[in-house]
Order: C-alpha cells, then structure tokens, then sequence
C-alpha cells in the first residue's frame, strides 16, 4: 500500500520524457559475426567500421606477404600505438622474410599477439591500440599488442602528502598501477580481473584482489553490482565511486578513493577490493569504513607513539571543524554563563559596534574562508600565493577594523577552517566542511540543544550507513572482531588479525611467535 | 530528480525557519548588562526592598590596545522593588540593555536588612531565578548596600567582577572572611542545627580605629592609610536560621575557618606570642598550613556531651624575635607547647562563646554527631542544638613545625 | 545488498540497559528518595535491587525455556490468549505512560535548567523527534549508538560527581539507617520501579544474538546501575545535606555549582551536553520496545513504521499536563508506584504458571534426550 503510493506519487512528478534511440542494429548485428576468409570482404567490413577515409589517425595498409606470397593488410590506430614496434617488429619480419615458413605466428614473432574471429571483439581490441593483421584466405585475424599511450610518469602523490614513507602515486595508466601494487605484494595469489562496464565507450574496470584472502560473497556483490550497471561511458573511477554507492545522495562517503599504491596494497593485503580504471590516477578501496577514510596512512609509517599523536590531533582536529563555530555561537547567543566573565566582557566589548548578529557574523566569515579556499584551488599558479594574501589580509585585518566581524570570530573561523585541512580524505573533508554549516544553523535555533539534537541524529544517520553491507563503525560497533587499530593504534607485533567485519578467508595476519 | 529537488526544499524550509525563528532564548551577548554585585537594602515602604545593581561595562578595560573607551568601567542604579527578580524589568527604564544575573558574584545585604526577620523571605527568592548561580557568594555591609556600592571605588581594579573576585578568593584564602556561599547559607538554613557566617564588609573606615594585633579587627577598623579604596572585607556576619544575629572578628572567623575542614583556607600567616619573650609584647610571625582535616570524637549519651576535637596544624616559624635558639630540642619544645597552648585557648574560647553567646556553633560541626546515631527519630530526639550548649568542648591542637626559619643558629652580632 | 538486521551484542546491550536505566541518577529520583526516606535513600536503590533480583531472576529463567521468544510472546503462551493479552496490554499502556510522563521531565528540565524561555512544545517537539528519528532505524543502531556515547557518558558523569565531591561532607549521610529499618524496607519495595525497565528490556530478547548475552549482559547492567543510582544519591546527599528535600532535579543543580576552577567557573553546558545525549538514546530504545510492544500485541510486522504515530501520541499525552508540579507530584508517582510492583508481580506469577505446567521438567526432558 504504502510502496503504491509512493510509486503513484513518483510517477505523477516524474516528468522525463522518453527518448528513442536511432536503430543502428545492422552495425550490431555486423559485429556479433565472424570475419571471413575473403580478403576484399574483411578490408571493407573494417574500413566501414571505423570509416575509414574520415577517420585520420585509423591507419590501414595493405601489402603482400613475401613468404606466403599472399596479400594482407593490417590496421591500427596511429594515435594509440607505437609506429616503430610496428615497422621493426610486425612488418619487417612480414615484407622481407627470406626463410621460408608457413605460418604467420612464425613469421612475425611479437611477443604479446593473440588470435580472434569475432568482429566485434577485434573491433575492441583495435581501439585499445592493437594492431589486427588480417591475412587473405585465413579467417582469423592475428592482433598484437603495440599500445603506446602517452601519459605522465609515476609522479608524487599531491593530494595526500606524507613525511614518512613511500612517495610514489597512481597515475592515468592502469598498466602502472597495476605494476605499483604488484610490486608491492609479490603473490601469485594477487589476481587482478578485467570487467568491462560501459556498452559504448567500453571501458574497463580492473579488480584487484587477493584471491585466497577476499570473502567470496563480497567478490559477487561486487561484481553483481559492476555489472548490473547500465550506462553509455564511463570515463573516470571517480564517477564509478558514485555508481557503486549505496547512498549517492548522502552527506557522507562510503568508498575510499585514495591515489596511493601503497595503501590500496595495505586494504588488498587485508582482505579488501581495490578497483582501477584506465585514466583514473586512483584506486578505489571498498568496502570503507569511517575508520578507513579517517585514517591516514602515516599513522602507521611513524612510531606507535608518534602515529597515535596525529591521531589524537586528527580526531581533535574533526571536532574542532565541525563543532567550533556552532559552539560559539550556541554559547554567546544561549549559554552566556559558560564563559568565563572575562572573556565574556571581551567579547562582550568587541562586539559592541558589530552591526550583525553573532550567526550573520560567522556564516559570512564561514562562507567567505569557503570562498578563498575554493579560489586557491582553481587560481593558475603563479598568482596563487597572492590569494592568500588577499585572504588573510583583507577578509581579516580590514573587516575587523570596518567593524563588521570581531576579532574572535576570525580566530573562531580560523581555527576550524585550519582543522577541516587535517582531514586528508577529500570526500569526508567535504561532509566535515557541509555539516559544519549545519550545525551552526541548529545553534542558531536553539542552541547547544538544536546542536546535540542534529549530532545525535547525525550520528544515528552515519551509523545506519552501510558499504557494501560493512557498517559505518565497524568493527567498533557493531563489533566484530580485529586487531583493534580505531582511535588508537598499537604497536605492529600486537595488530595481528585482518578486520573481522570482511570475512576473509585467513583472519590472522601473523601468527603467534612460538 | 524529484526527491533530491523536495528534500533541498525542505532543507531550505529549516533553514529560513532556523534563521526567522529561534528567538526565545536567543539573545546576543553585548545586547546584555551583567550585573556583578547586587545589593539589597530594606525600603521606606513597608514590605518593599531597595535593590541596588552594580553593572559592569564591558567596553572598559577588556579590550587590548584596541583603545580606551571615555565610558565609566561601570554603573550603579538603586530602586525600591518588590523583589530582586522582577526588578531586572524595572531597572531597564535607566538601563539600555537587558539585566542579566549571569554574572552575579556577590550580592551585598545591608546589616540592618539582613537582621530583619523577613530577610529569610525575601532571600530565598534566590533559589527560583535560574540564572543565580549558588556559588555566588553572600557579603553583610556595615552601612546600606546601597551605600556601599557607591563609595566603593577600586583603585587598581577598574573592572568590579575582577575587583569582587579577586578581594572574596585572597580573603577567604587568607581565612580572615569566611567561605560564604548562598550554597553555604541554603544549607545551614535549612539544618537549622548550626550557625551561618557570611563576610563582613564596609567601604567606610572609621576615624580612629585602634590599633590592634594582626588579626583582631572587625571591617572599617583596620586604619591604613595612603592612596587607596576604603573597602575592607574582615571579619564575619553570624546568621541563625538565615537570620543575623551576631558579629565575629577576623580572629574569630579565622579560628572558625581552621576548627571547619569544608573551607579550604590555605596557609595563613599570624602573630603569635613569643614564648621566649620578657614581656608579652613581641610576637612571632608564623605560617600556619592545614594539610590533614580535623579529628573529631564525641560522646554524647549523658547529661553533658563531650565534644573532643583534635586540629593537626604545621607551622612555619618566620620570624624569631627574642633570637632563641631552636637548635635546641628544649626549646622547640617549649615553642611547640607554647603555640599549642594558644591556638587550643583561641578555639575553646571562640567555642565558648558560640555555646554562651552565640547559641549554636558556626561551622557544620552537628554534622559529626550524625553518625553516633542509628536512626533520624533517635539524632532528632538527642536535640543538638540544645545539646550543645551544655556540652564540654576539649580543643586538641598537634602543633608540627616544619621550619624553625632561616639562620636560626647565627649568633647575634651588636654592632657589626 | 539487502541485509537481514544485525543482532545486538553484549556490549550494545549493555550499553542501552546502561543509559536507559542509569540516566535515573540524573534526573528526580534521588530528590523523590530522599523525600521519603532522607539521608538514608542511597540505600534504597541497592536494597530494591536485592528485591527485584528474585522476580528478574525468575523471570529470566522462565523466559530461557523459551529460547528467541519476546516477554509477549511468553505471556501469551503461558496465561493464555485472552488473559495474555489483557496482561500484555496493561504492560504497554503503563510503558506508554512512563514514556510520556519521563519525557515530560526532561523537558521541564531543559525548560527549567537551560531555556527557560522556549516554549515546552517546541523542547518537547525536538526531543521526540530526535528520539523517533533514532528508533526508526531501527534497534541495532540505537545500540551501535549507545556503545559511542556510552563511554563518555558515564565518564562525564563521573566527572561532574568527582568534582562534587570537593563541595560535599561525607558526614550528611549518617545517622546510618535514617527513619529506621521498617521505613527503608516498605520504600525500597515500592521503589522497585527504579529497576522495572529491566523487566521491559526483556522484549528485546529476539534481538540480541544470544541468551546467554542477554543473560549475562542484563545482570552486568543490573550490578552496575544499582551501583552508580546508589552513589549518584548518597553524593547528592552528602553534597547538598538537608537541602536536598528542597531541590527537584539535584544533578542539575549540582553541575550548576561546581566549577573547573577559577577560570572556567561555570560548566554545566558541558555535562548538559552529554545528559540530553544519553537522554536521546534512552528515549529512542524505548520508543522502539514500545512500538514493538504494540506490534507484537496487535499482531503488526512491520512495527517499526507505528514509530512516528506513536511519537506523536506520547507527545500528545506528554503535552497534557499544565506544570511541572502536576508531572513530579501526581503522575509520575502513580506509574511509579505501580509499575515495580506489578511487574515483579508478574514474573513471580508467570514463573509460577510455567512451573505449575511443567514447562520446566519438560525442557529439561527435551535437554537430556
């Protein structure tokens, strides 16, 4: 009854209009056959295909097989691939053999080549930057793999600075990534598994795993959900993040994105999911629980001491960002008395020519240090330092002398904005910096009571949060069992199990010294 | 997306209602005039009071180098009312801003009101303002509180809550006012079986006090002189069932304040007679330190309770005006019985006068005869507050010097 | 992705038997044990703890015989369908009461303590809707919850009684027995109520993962809130003497008068805080047995979807009354006085029951084949 209506009422507001496709299925049908041995037919098929005189980079040549004596003809896409492996390795050996040999793979002896029939899939390979040999009267086509894409090296990680430990970062090419996290976990056990996602551009997503330790269960819910996906494109992991989650409209992230190989082999090696895509310069860590996206990867590189200190700030620094400015204003415009008569007066005198009201104040500021720190970002970089100035020195100095903020609103504004900046995942540092406006419009209405009241209603949402069936605070709650790394990490001889909440198939990572 | 559009819309809804709402408690905070000492007066008028609030300035003195402000550091307003609460609407006809009680420290009754019968009356209205807090302390004026506020000019102090927060901690530290909260005074009103002390006060000095020792003088008797304010907080005000009944010396509240291990004084420094002396003029200074609490034993079945109370206290010799020599046990000895000797007569006259004159002890002293009995029917039926004042009171002081002072084994050098 | 709902593990369990029941300290019921039997109320929460321990001893017995079954589910199959239900139904329209009239309290108290110029509906409006908020996600979130609060909870209340207990005399709680043996023991009989949500936490046996957790969990929680009720209370009297029979809700007094020193002289936001926080959580737990008391009674699966309409008929109630006063001096007594009794009454008869039908030979029959 209930699921009727909500139905009835969906519908009545949904007012998409329905759009029909252009039917292309000659082209589909095209490509569910099989190549066949007639020269002439494959040249124009392909040429078709790709269409070819318009298309500029796709390249076909034609030519005879010296030994064979045949005619061939071979077709690539000049931007993807290497023009030289081409000419030295497929061609060469193809126009001025001199032994004589019957087969192709012995004349052309590439290292990666593989044969196929169907059209569409050589169709695939093609734009993936093989390179198709199709020889007269054979009907197989013979693909080798030239691709040579050009993109950056492996670089430093930007995004998640660390001090201690290794620097290097993903980049745009999967083959890298990929080599990164192998070199990291030197396991055969380690499978790395393709799924193409996208009916259109086709894009791939590559899953990452060990396979003696991943739970099976979460291996299918995983892959069920990649490939009920239904979508054109796909182009980036960081729209897949928002596919794959459970709730996309929430405030708060349930999928750890993160651009350090080494951390996506600690998750690996601790029974997670790490997926990788073609031209995404990250990997995605699933399931994650807030544990994982509050935690930083230094925390364990530095001594245990040293590592759980920036824990404690860190978690400081999450109070302090979300809560400073609702507090303040929920104790100068409710609590007075908490303030120690001091202070009191002295805020109390400074605001005396302030011409707003506290919460005016601190939303204009809030809002103003949101302005500056989004400018930073996009400011070409030789002027970016400028903004700062700018930031500090005007939006400071100059309101407080105009009157219009007092001074401890800025030191208030200060002291969170700088805090949100510890938290270094970019998502939870948005649903930080979001909810920090939320609460301050509850310690407008009502205080530290409107404040506690939306916690704990936040704190019942956040809970109820689940990845991929993980709960938000596992394993502390619900708890399951673990080597107890939360708010306080241990030394590493005592953090001998894998988390409990993933089922992996071997819970101890190290085994009591006997 | 419909649902996305309706839930932004009905977040926008709390928003604008968040920002449009929410004024019932809300107030900004410079939009209030907190008073810090409310002085309470008896009126002309038959069954009205004199209220008289000292309101600080906040523009005055908490602002660094952000520029002096010509403004007076504060403002006094006295009016006849009905009680202290409903006079926070009456007094904003003068006043700007809205009164506020936040930061209440001290509230000055006038001797003369607080000896009237319907103080209790009018006092206990305290209990209902919820923004008195129970530890703002309770002060007795000589002169009308009215009075008081105004010839009260700190020199050094331009802030009054700094001033008033500053004089009660150091004189209560000191031991020469006692610890007297309204929680303090609640409580023993509502026992009844023991006496309240409220600090005494006065901003007028008298115009020859006499000289006495250290410690003996009552509020306004102390005779300094030179640049200062006249404000002087000694000695205490006796309260019997939230009532005034009495006066004590500061001698007297300092003794209260070391037989009662609920204040903590700190260390106290006093005169005292030199054993070793000729006459009995030259005294020693000494630093008295309470570390441990009182022993307290009584036997109260018979006609005369006995009441043993034994007061371990440390001292510190800091001054040797006789030059005796301390090296010898002998002499420590005599020191030690002297001054032991001394703090025992102080204490049992102090309590001797409580059970003549006074008629109750003025510290929470039944509280230690609670426990000798099993039942309230039996502890109500032994009557304290009659019992006490037939009973024997024996005062025990273990004296233990800490120090004997600084080189007190160089012999005296004439005319070096 | 659907996932069956998780059970509740010890510590969860615990964690809500905890803040459901403990938060008693810190409301009015040292001042109404202190009303009736002076400086002797500490011991009346550990003497009504010796007291209900027989009925919630037998109860839980009985309830064993029955593994994964609710108390409904017990009663109904012990007394019977028409008698079962009528038992039932009085449970819940007295758990209904005690909900409406507690949460009344705590918003006379906020009202009282904290804003005292907000109107109580909009207090009481924002009270139940946080709660209902929490109880319709359901039961094992309000656990994960009361295990992150938990904590901090209990340590801010130690806190706030630590730093009471420079401004209190130990001396206060003597003369030992107060008004005499016979006093305390009719008081702490009649107090039983202090406990009687335990009997109510029965419901949620089919909730926790096992009943050996609810076992050993319900007993922990019992040991310890008996404790902690009992030295809230003797601190309260030691801390405030004789005064304390003038003073309604002496926790908020209390953190009203200490202070961190001279500098931070006024902290009660602080432990305000942390109190609404726990007052949340109990709230939320007991409006989710509630809606399962009325779904397991009228037959609904789907309880959790009754939450809000159920929210809004406490609310309702709750509204009723015009003051403060006629909540602590007429009603809240009436269910109070009532509530332990009966529910003892209760479990001792459906122990009875169970043992005049032999349920206990029989299960053990069924165990030793």
């Amino acid at each position: 009854m209930r699921k009727k209506i909500s139905k009835l009422w969906k519908k009545g507001l949904n007012t998409e209009p329905e759009f029909n496709e252009e039917t292309n299925t000659e082209i589909i049908e095209l490509k569910k056959q099989d190549i066949s041995a007639d020269y002439d037919q494959n040249l124009a098929t392909f040429k078709s295909l790709f269409s070819v005189p318009d298309n500029i980079d796709v390249k076909v040549r034609e030519f005879t097989i010296t030994t064979l004596n045949r005619r061939g003809f071979i077709i690539y896409l000049s931007s993807m691939v290497g023009l030289q492996i081409i000419m030295d390795s497929i061609m060469e050996p193809l126009l001025d053999n001199e032994h004589p040999a019957k087969n192709i793979p012995d004349i052309v002896s590439y290292p990666i080549a593989s044969t196929k029939k169907n059209i569409g899939e050589i169709t695939e390979f093609i734009t993936g930057g093989n390179t198709a040999l199709f020889v007269d009267g054979d009907d197989q086509c013979y693909l080798f793999e030239t691709t040579q894409i050009s993109g950056r090296s492996i670089e430093k990680s930007d995004n998640e600075v660390i001090v201690k430990g290794a620097k290097e970062a993903f980049n745009e090419r999967v083959i890298d990534n990929i080599a990164l996290i192998r070199k990291k976990i030197k396991n055969e056990n380690l499978l790395v598994e393709t799924q193409t996602i996208s009916k259109r551009s086709r894009n791939n997503v590559f899953l990452v795993y060990q396979k003696d330790l991943v739970n099976e269960e979460l291996l299918k819910t995983i892959k069920d959900k990649l490939s009920s996906l239904d979508v054109d494109s796909l182009i980036d992991l960081s729209i897949l993040e928002q596919h794959l989650e459970e709730r996309p409209r929430s405030l708060f992230p349930t999928l750890l994105y993160t651009e350090r190989p080494d951390r996506a082999s600690a998750y690996i090696e601790e029974g997670h999911i790490v997926l990788l895509m073609e031209n995404s310069p990250a990997s995605l860590i699933l399931p994650a629980t807030f544990w994982a996206l509050f935690h930083s990867p230094e925390d364990h590189y530095l001594r245990t001491p040293y590592g759980n200190f920036i824990r404690f700030l860190r978690f400081l620094a999450l109070f302090v960002a979300v809560f400073t400015s609702s507090i303040y204003i929920a104790i100068t415009n409710f609590h007075v008395g908490m303030i120690p008569p001091d202070l009191l007066m002295a805020i109390a005198g400074t605001r005396e020519r302030v011409p707003f009201p506290s919460i005016i104040e601190v939303l204009m500021m809030e809002i103003a240090f949101e302005l500056i720190r989004e400018a930073g970002l996009r400011v070409p970089s030789p002027i970016g330092p400028t903004i700062g100035i700018v930031g500090a020195l005007i939006l400071g100095q100059a309101a407080v002398q105009a009157n219009i903020i007092s001074p401890i609103v800025i030191i208030v504004i200060a002291l969170s904005g700088l805090s949100s900046f510890i938290i270094s995942d970019i998502s939870m540092n948005f649903a930080i910096r979001i909810t920090r406006f939320l609460f301050i419009f509850s310690a407008g209405f009502m205080g530290i009571y409107g404040v506690t009241a939306l916690f704990i209603g936040g704190l019942y949402y956040v809970v109820s949060l689940k990845s991929f069936g993980t709960p938000y605070f596992a394993p502390m709650t619900p708890h399951s069992f673990s080597s107890k790394d939360l708010l306080i990490r241990h030394v590493p001889m005592v953090e001998r199990f894998r988390p409990g909440y993933l089922k992996p198939k071997d819970m101890v990572k190290q085994r009591k010294e006997s | 997306m419909p649902k996305t559009k309706t839930v932004c819309r009905i977040v926008l809804f709390f928003v604008v209602v968040m920002f449009l709402t929410g004024c019932w408690d809300r107030g900004e905070l410079e939009d209030k005039s907190y008073v810090i000492g409310l002085g309470l007066d008896l009126s002309k008028q038959e069954g009205k009071i004199k209220v008289t609030m000292l309101l600080a300035n906040p523009e005055v003195g908490s602002l660094q180098g952000g520029g002096g402000s010509t403004e007076k550091a504060r403002e006094i307003i006295s009016f006849d009312a009905n009680d202290f609460i409903a006079a926070k609407a009456t007094a904003n006809s003068v006043i700007s801003r809205s009164i506020s009680y936040e930061l209440l420290r001290i509230f000055v009754v006038s001797e003369e009101f607080a000896r009237d019968p319907n103080f209790t009356t009018t006092f206990f209205e305290v209990l209902k303002d919820k923004e008195i807090r129970l530890n703002s302390y309770l002060a007795i004026s000589k002169e009308k509180a009215a009075e008081y506020f105004l010839k009260n000019k700190p020199r050094m102090e331009t802030r009054p809550h700094k001033y008033f927060q500053f004089m009660v901690d150091h004189g209560i530290e000191n031991g020469l006012i006692p610890d007297s909260t309204l929680f303090r005074y609640f409580q023993s009103a509502e026992r009844e079986t023991d006496l309240f002390l409220a600090m005494y006060t006065t901003a007028k000095r008298l115009d020859n006090p006499r000289i006495q020792r250290e410690d003996e003088y009552m509020a306004g008797e102390l005779n300094a002189t030179g640049e200062l304010d006249d404000t002087q907080f000694i000695g205490s005000a006796v309260f019997k069932k939230g009532i005034m009944i009495s006066k004590l010396t500061g001698q007297e509240t300092r003794t209260v304040n070391i037989l009662d291990d609920t204040t903590n004084i700190k260390d106290i420094l006093v005169n005292l007679p030199d054993p070793f002396a000729d006459d009995d003029k030259k005294q020693i200074a000494a630093r008295i330190m309470k570390t441990k609490g009182n022993k307290i034993k009584m036997k109260l079945k018979g006609v005369r309770p006995q009441i043993y109370i034994t007061i371990p206290l440390q001292l510190e010799i800091m001054s040797n005006p006789s030059k005796a020599n301390y090296a010898l046990e002998k002499n420590r000895q005599k020191l030690r019985k002297h001054i032991a000797d001394h703090i025992e007569k102080m204490n049992e006259d102090l309590l001797k006068k409580s059970q003549t004159k006074l008629k109750g002890v003025p510290y929470p002293l039944p509280l230690y005869a609670k426990k000798y009995f099993s039942t309230i029917q039996e502890y109500k039926k032994f009557n304290w507050a009659k019992s006490y004042l037939r009973a024997d009171i024996h005062v025990k002081a273990e004296i233990e010097i800490v120090d004997y002072g600084k080189e007190t084994n160089r012999p005296i050098k004439v005319g070096h | 992705m659907k996932q069956q709902p998780g059970k509740l593990g010890i510590r969860e369990f615990v964690a809500i038997a905890v803040l459901m029941v403990g938060a008693k300290a810190t409301e009015d019921t040292p001042a109404i044990l202190f009303s009736k039997v002076q400086n002797a109320a500490w011991m009346i929460p550990i003497l009504s703890a010796v007291f209900f321990f027989i009925p919630l001893y037998l109860l839980i017995k009985t309830m064993s015989l029955y593994q994964g079954k609710d108390l409904f589910s017990v009663i109904k199959k012990l007394l019977g369908k028409y008698i079962g239900f009528i038992v039932c139904l009085v449970i819940f329209v007295i758990s209904s009461f005690a909900v409406s009239f507690d949460t009344r309290t705590y918003t006379n108290i906020i009202r009282a303590f904290y804003f005292t110029t907000t109107p109580n509906l909009i207090i009481y409006t924002m009270l139940m809707l946080t709660c209902a908020y929490g109880a319709k996600k359901g039961l094992q979130h309000v656990g994960s919850v009361s295990y992150l609060i938990v904590f901090y909870s209990l340590v801010s209340l130690y806190i706030a009684l630590g730093i009471s207990t420079q401004k209190s005399n130990i001396h206060a709680m003597f003369p030992l027995w107060g008004p005499g043996y016979a006093e305390l023991i009719k008081h702490s009989s009649m107090k039983l109520t202090i406990f009687a949500e335990f009997f109510i936490l029965t419901m949620l046996i089919p909730y926790v993962k096992s009943n050996k957790v609810f076992r050993k969990g319900t007993w922990i929680a019992y040991v310890y809130i008996c404790i902690q009720i009992s030295a809230a209370t003797l601190l309260f009297i030691c801390m405030f003497d004789e005064s304390l029979g003038g003073i309604a809700y002496p926790f908020h007094i209390a953190i009203r008068f200490i202070s961190l020193g001279e500098y931070i002289p006024n902290v009660e936001i602080i432990f305000f805080i942390i109190w609404i926080i726990t007052a949340f959580i109990r709230f939320s737990a007991f409006l989710y047995i509630n809606a399962l008391m009325f779904g397991r009674l009228f037959k609904i699966k789907d309880f959790e979807y009754l939450i809000p309409s159920l929210t809004t008929i406490y609310l309702m109630i709750g509204i009723i009354p015009e003051s403060p006063m006629d909540v602590t001096l007429m009603l809240k007594p009436l269910i109070q006085n009532m509530a332990g009794p009966l529910f003892a009454f209760i479990s001792i008869i459906l122990w009875l029951v169970a043992l005049v039908k032999g349920e206990f030979k029989h299960a053990k029959n069924k165990n030793s084949m």
